[in-house]
């Protein structure tokens, strides 16, 4: 029971589209449990990032419950729900969404200055995490002086150096060639395996799909079939 | 809240449109800089006013008999104790001066002025204008001096010189008129020809001797600071019961009102500049946050609080400010050194600047507290317009931000 980390019960999202009423989500029941590596398929608009989302706190059911690492989200107010998002979850976005004006090294601090880490262990643990994901020798440049791959690397460093409860991920692939592609799931699965972090990816790519573990395909805001990865 | 964080992001978002922000610290370092010597033109405008008024045998307090200054005559007089001092304790006096006025009317051999006729203690005349003037001849040697000494331009009108004689009459102790001749010991050069054509001193015994009784019209007294003024005032209030004591302000009560007028003009000319910087500043910072909508959506998305997305935008508000400040000031004060210089010279403007009770030469002054008012205020205007651009910021969805 304990290691349920998600769990999502009914869950409905309508989105009011210029008077036209989108249903993102219906009746959506979903969990995660802990040190799982799962991605969320299906055709555009069918609802995976809404999914993300409401797991993620950045947006609320109409309907349903949301609750995640224990801690039920309908009952957080905004600045409840940033906490948490800071203290328990890493996010990697598509478009990677860094600070520009900051070096690598500082994007990678950045979180964990929000959440008061002392500027020792900020560096030791910024080090290590650049290091495990080869991008040690760009630690000073800023945003603007790396390719979209290293960007999306120092994202994903910055999500995960903070040892998230949850990495959330929406397309994190939509920008990247196939081979880098195939150097960020190796290493978000080793994340996965011997870091234990549970990783949820919207996604539209196989890449993607094959490396996780258990897919969840959407379709009209519905789940539509939920399958464990057995090649991956 | 890491605020040390905010700051450091927001310094480095100062350099992230170097040209805009740029445009901006000009304006308000222009602005301040303005506001800066405007200022100390103002002071300087204003403490020549008081100093006038102060010099102008006023003082900072003058003790007179009750209904000199309706008819100032003879017989509104008083004596002081020999060897009379005044005693205020915790005061730090420059000076005090007794004296005699008196209307009068002097003649030379081709014309005839009114005058006031001032009988004077040569050397206790530290604390007014006297002290300061230009003197062809010599000035009075001592109380008992039986000569006198008029302005330069009275000496003109007159057509008359160091050396020569002149006639006075004026009213005795007992309503009689007395007329006596005197010689002309030095004619002075003041700043401003009111003052030359005005006053015509004599030694104050001298003076007594002529109208028969020995005693004074005032007791003018100047203190070091201004602090003072009415602590000293009250002193000797309570020491004189049947005396009017009265201070440079109820005395010169137009000099008093022009600087009042000029502390609200500080002000009113400091709201203006700041007036019209806080909407170029506040467009500055709503541009830049919209321009970063994506970015502030990120911070929120992960895990920044919404207060701190307002403290965010207040805090490079205020840096914008403050480097605008200190610059502005900087310039503004280097201003200042460059027109201390010798001041601003009214001199083509003699007779307007004379009627306002200024110098001719037009020294700023800059006062700390000004620059720490200025500064200051800045500073609060500076996170005033952050108000509006921050709680469009604080709006701000992180979703819409990212889906963009
Ligand atoms: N903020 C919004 N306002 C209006 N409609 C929205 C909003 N967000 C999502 N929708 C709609 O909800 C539906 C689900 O959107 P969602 O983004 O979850 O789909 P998705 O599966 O992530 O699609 P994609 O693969 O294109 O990213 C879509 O029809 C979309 O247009
Ligand atoms: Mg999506």
């Amino acid at each position: 029971m304990s290691d349920v980390v998600v769990r999502c019960s009914g869950i409905s999202r309508t989105y009011q589209e210029e008077s036209v009423p989108v249903q993102a989500l219906q009746d959506v029941d979903f969990e995660v449990c802990k040190g799982e590596f799962i991605s969320l398929a299906g055709p555009s608009g069918s609802g995976k990032s809404t999914l993300l989302n409401i797991i993620g706190g950045l947006d609320r059911p109409d309907k349903g419950d949301v609750e995640v690492a224990g801690v039920k989200l309908n009952d957080l107010n905004e600045s409840e729900l940033s906490d948490l998002r800071l203290q328990k979850m890493g996010f990697v976005f598509q478009a990677y969404n860094l600070i520009p004006v900051l070096s690598a090294r500082e994007n990678v601090e950045f979180i964990m200055q929000l959440q008061g880490v002392s500027p020792a262990e900020r560096a030791s643990r910024a080090t290590a995490v650049l290091e495990q994901l080869g991008v040690e020798g760009m630690a000073d440049r800023r945003p603007g002086e790396l390719s979209g791959g290293q960007q999306q690397r120092v994202a994903v460093a910055r999500a995960i150096v903070t040892r998230p409860v949850l990495l959330l991920a929406d397309e994190p692939s939509a920008n990247l060639d196939s081979a880098t592609t195939r150097e960020l799931l190796e290493m978000l699965r080793t994340l996965n395996e011997t870091h234990g972090v549970t990783i949820v990816a919207a996604t539209h790519d196989p890449i993607v799909m094959s490396y996780a573990r258990r897919q969840v395909n959407l379709r009209d805001g519905r789940i539509v079939e939920d399958k464990q990865n057995e090649a991956a | 809240m890491p605020f040390k964080l905010l700051l450091q992001l927001g310094w480095r978002n100062l350099f992230r449109h170097k040209r805009r922000n740029f445009m901006l610290l000009l304006a308000i370092c222009v602005a301040v800089a303005g506001v800066v010597v405007m200022n100390s033109l103002i002071r300087g405008f204003q403490f020549d006013m008081q100093e006038a008024a102060v010099a102008n045998l006023t003082g900072h307090v003058k003790m007179l008999a009750p209904g000199y200054l309706d008819d100032p005559n003879i017989e509104k007089s008083f004596t002081l104790v020999k060897d009379w001092q005044p005693h205020l304790p915790g005061v730090e006096l420059e000076g005090w001066a007794p004296r005699i006025r008196i209307p009068a009317v002097i003649m030379s051999e081709r014309e005839t002025r009114g005058i006031q006729l001032v009988g004077i203690d040569p050397a206790r005349e530290n604390i007014s204008f006297l002290d300061k003037v230009e003197l062809a001849g010599d000035m009075l040697s001592d109380a008992d001096d039986r000569r006198v000494v008029i302005g330069k331009e009275l000496a003109r009108q007159l057509e008359t010189e160091v050396g020569r004689r002149l006639v006075i009459i004026t009213q005795g102790i007992d309503g009689r008129n007395r007329e006596a001749g005197f010689r002309i010991a030095g004619t002075f050069d003041a700043d401003g020809k009111g003052l030359e054509k005005l006053f015509v001193f004599t030694g104050v015994t001298a003076l007594q001797n002529l109208v028969d009784a020995e005693v004074i019209t005032e007791v003018s007294i100047k203190v070091v600071s201004q602090l003072d003024e009415s602590l000293a005032q009250q002193g000797l209030a309570d020491s004189f019961l049947d005396l009017d004591v009265l201070s440079w302000q109820q005395l010169e009560p137009q000099a008093a009102a022009m600087f009042v007028f000029a502390d609200s003009a500080i002000f009113i000319w400091f709201l203006v500049m700041m007036g019209a910087l806080i909407f170029g500043l506040m467009n500055t910072l709503i541009t830049a946050v919209m321009e970063r909508i994506k970015e502030f959506g990120m911070l929120r998305a992960v895990g920044m609080r919404p207060r701190a997305v307002v403290v965010q935008v207040v805090v490079e508000s205020t840096l914008i400010m403050l480097v605008g400040v200190v610059s502005g000031t900087l310039i503004g004060w280097l201003l200042v050194l460059w027109l201390s210089d010798g001041g601003i010279d009214l001199s083509a403007y003699a007779q307007g600047v004379e009627l306002a009770g200024m110098r001719s030469v037009l020294m700023p002054r800059l006062l700390v507290e000004d620059l720490l008012l200025v500064s200051s205020l800045s500073l609060v205007f500076g996170i005033l317009a952050a108000l509006y651009p921050a709680r469009r910021a604080v709006k701000i969805n992180p979703l819409e931000a990212l889906r963009r």
